[in-house]
């Protein structure tokens, strides 16, 4: 409890209910030995069940962010916590999606979402029973047997992300996801994602680079510029989740558009 | 699924059309050649009479029966040296893709043994093992190590990166990595190694068995064109054209099952059959 205490006293000013599940002090990255600087000076704090968008021009240093926290690549200096532990490499309590479905052409959808499990161990009856529900969450309840070339681009990205719910991580990273899909899919796919989302109580980071889609999933979005990569402001969202697509049309989301817009402006 | 199947197979009454024409193609042709050489256009002694090739069928495999041992033997020496060969080819290839350090030092050395004719070294290897069938079986291994070599090292090697992150940041070790993302993503490849490794195999066995042997289909050409039995040789060599087509045939069908997520039809069946193992409590497993 003590441990606790002074953990959160020199993270910041939470109290411990709301200690961050990710914590970034200047965090930086450089690539080419220096002569990159891909993340400068990040400082963020991510607090459990919270909904991040990190939206940003190509080349700003997005996933190279979403990879540092996912442990897949080594920053170069600053700190970087998950849940209160300095990031040193893959995390069990973290999971990442990306832009690509990333299937196994061999396995069937299910056989897919059943591969985090293989690999943390056995795959027991309840697990099975787990995917065929994460199958169902997300839609695909028909086609657990179908092989990946039998799926469409959106129902392949679905059993990415009912994948990525199988790995049991409270942490989500998502870079893209939902990039190299079309409009419509794209936005009824992102309704069934903060329906999930909510629904398994998730911390998200989700990187874009739609501003209007950056907001719509978010309680805070991460404004990123480039060249350095630095995350220039927060804006915080304020309506309640999940939410409609129509709030899309409001006066009040176009003025957070406003502000996100201002905000990648006045760092230019 | 099944009318679009009918669409792209030719269908019952459309398909015999086709049998009928290829069998028409087929008498025309040997007509044609059976009335050249009785016209004088061409001359039996190096192209013999189909009527006398056929007789020969009969002679070399039922009267005479000589033929067998020889076939036994080429056909041994064939798949011994392809299975022995292509194993060590995608064996190497898996110890040599499995260490990031050693695959980059090997680029040259694959470069040059792939530029090298292999049947240059097939002398030196008949000096090595004699004129037995090891020597061969040897001559057919190094035709077939490297085709799958090359391919299983390129087919691990252009695995995704991001699948490859997939694993990391599932904590995958090296072995899972292996047999659930790098071995099967090969496949493709490593079966068109083989494909390519069993195409040249005959060839290499043949050519050892020209250049030095006691035995085998090569000896037998060899032997009835020296003494003009043209005939019989024609029947040796017919036998071999069947041979590579039924060899062919085999790794085509090899390939629709290793890889049977490149094949529709294949896809829909194995989905059908993983369904019902599943229902039976088994689970999938791949
Ligand atoms: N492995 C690497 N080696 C060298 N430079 C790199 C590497 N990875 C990324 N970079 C550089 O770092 C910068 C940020 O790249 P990053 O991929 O994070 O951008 P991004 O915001 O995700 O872009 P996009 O929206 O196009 O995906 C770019 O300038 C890129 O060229
Ligand atoms: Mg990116």
């Amino acid at each position: 409890m003590t441990a606790m205490a002074v953990e959160t006293a020199t993270a910041g000013d939470h109290d411990a209910a709301t200690l961050p599940v990710i914590a970034a002090h200047d965090l930086r990255k450089t690539f080419a030995g220096g002569s990159v600087v891909a993340v400068e000076d990040a400082d963020f704090q991510i607090r459990p069940g919270e909904f991040i968008s990190l939206v940003g021009p190509s080349g700003c240093g997005k996933s190279t962010l979403l990879r540092m926290v996912a442990g897949l690549l080594e920053r170069t200096s600053g700190s970087l916590t998950v849940h209160g532990q300095e990031v040193t490499g893959p995390h069990p309590t973290v999971a990442m999606m990306f832009q690509k479905p990333t299937l196994l052409d061999w396995r069937t959808a299910v056989e897919n979402v059943l591969l985090p499990t293989e690999i943390a161990g056995r795959v027991t009856d309840a697990d099975r029973r787990r995917a065929m529900d994460l199958l169902e969450l997300t839609g695909l309840k028909d086609f657990a047997f179908s092989f990946p070339s039998q799926l469409s681009g959106g129902m392949q990205q679905r059993v990415a992300l009912a994948r990525l719910l199988q790995t049991g991580a409270d942490i989500l990273l998502l870079d893209e996801p939902f990039g190299a899909l079309d409009e419509f899919t794209r936005e009824h796919l992102n309704v069934e994602l903060l329906r999930i989302v909510n629904e398994v109580r998730s911390t998200t980071l989700f990187v874009t680079h739609n501003i209007s889609e950056a907001i719509y999933l978010a309680d805070r979005v991460f404004v990123m510029t480039p060249r350095p990569g630095r995350i220039a402001g927060i804006v915080e969202v304020p309506f309640e989740r999940p939410r409609p697509l129509s709030i899309q049309q409001g006066p009040e989301f176009n003025a957070l558009v406003s502000r996100v817009r201002a905000t990648f402006e006045s760092a230019a | 699924m099944s009318e679009i199947g009918d669409i792209r197979s030719p269908q019952g009454g459309h398909r015999r059309t086709v049998i009928l024409r290829h069998v028409g193609i087929f008498v025309s042709l040997i007509s044609a050649w059976e009335i050249a050489c009785r016209l004088g256009w061409l001359d039996p002694l190096f192209f013999p009479f189909p009527s006398a090739i056929l007789t020969g069928f009969w002679r070399l495999y039922v009267a005479q029966g000589n033929i067998w041992p020889h076939l036994g033997l080429t056909m041994a020496e064939v798949l011994v040296g392809f299975v022995a060969g292509s194993a060590f080819g995608i064996g190497l290839a898996i110890c040599v893709g499995m260490v990031d350090r050693l695959r980059r030092y090997m680029k040259p050395y694959v470069v040059i043994l792939e530029a090298t004719p292999r049947i240059a070294i097939g002398p030196v290897i008949i000096a090595a093992f004699g004129f037995g069938w090891t020597s061969k079986t040897a001559i057919v291994m190094l035709v077939c190590f490297f085709a799958p070599f090359v391919n299983t090292l390129n087919g691990m090697v252009g695995v995704e990166a991001e699948k490859l992150s997939m694993f990391r940041s599932m904590r995958a070790s090296k072995t899972q990595t292996f047999l659930k993302l790098m071995l099967p993503s090969a496949l493709p490849e490593i079966s068109a190694g083989l494909r390519l490794a069993m195409a040249s195999a005959l060839g290499g066995a043949l050519v050892a068995e020209f250049i030095a042997s006691n035995a085998g289909l090569g000896v037998l050409i060899n032997q009835y064109t020296s003494t003009l039995n043209m005939a019989s040789a024609f029947v040796c060599v017919l036998t071999l054209s069947a041979l590579g087509y039924f060899i062919f045939r085999g790794m085509e069908e090899l390939d629709r099952i290793l890889v049977f997520w490149n094949d529709r039809d294949r896809t829909a069946r194995v989905g059908e059959r993983r369904k019902a193992a599943w229902a039976a409590g088994k689970g999938g497993k791949s």
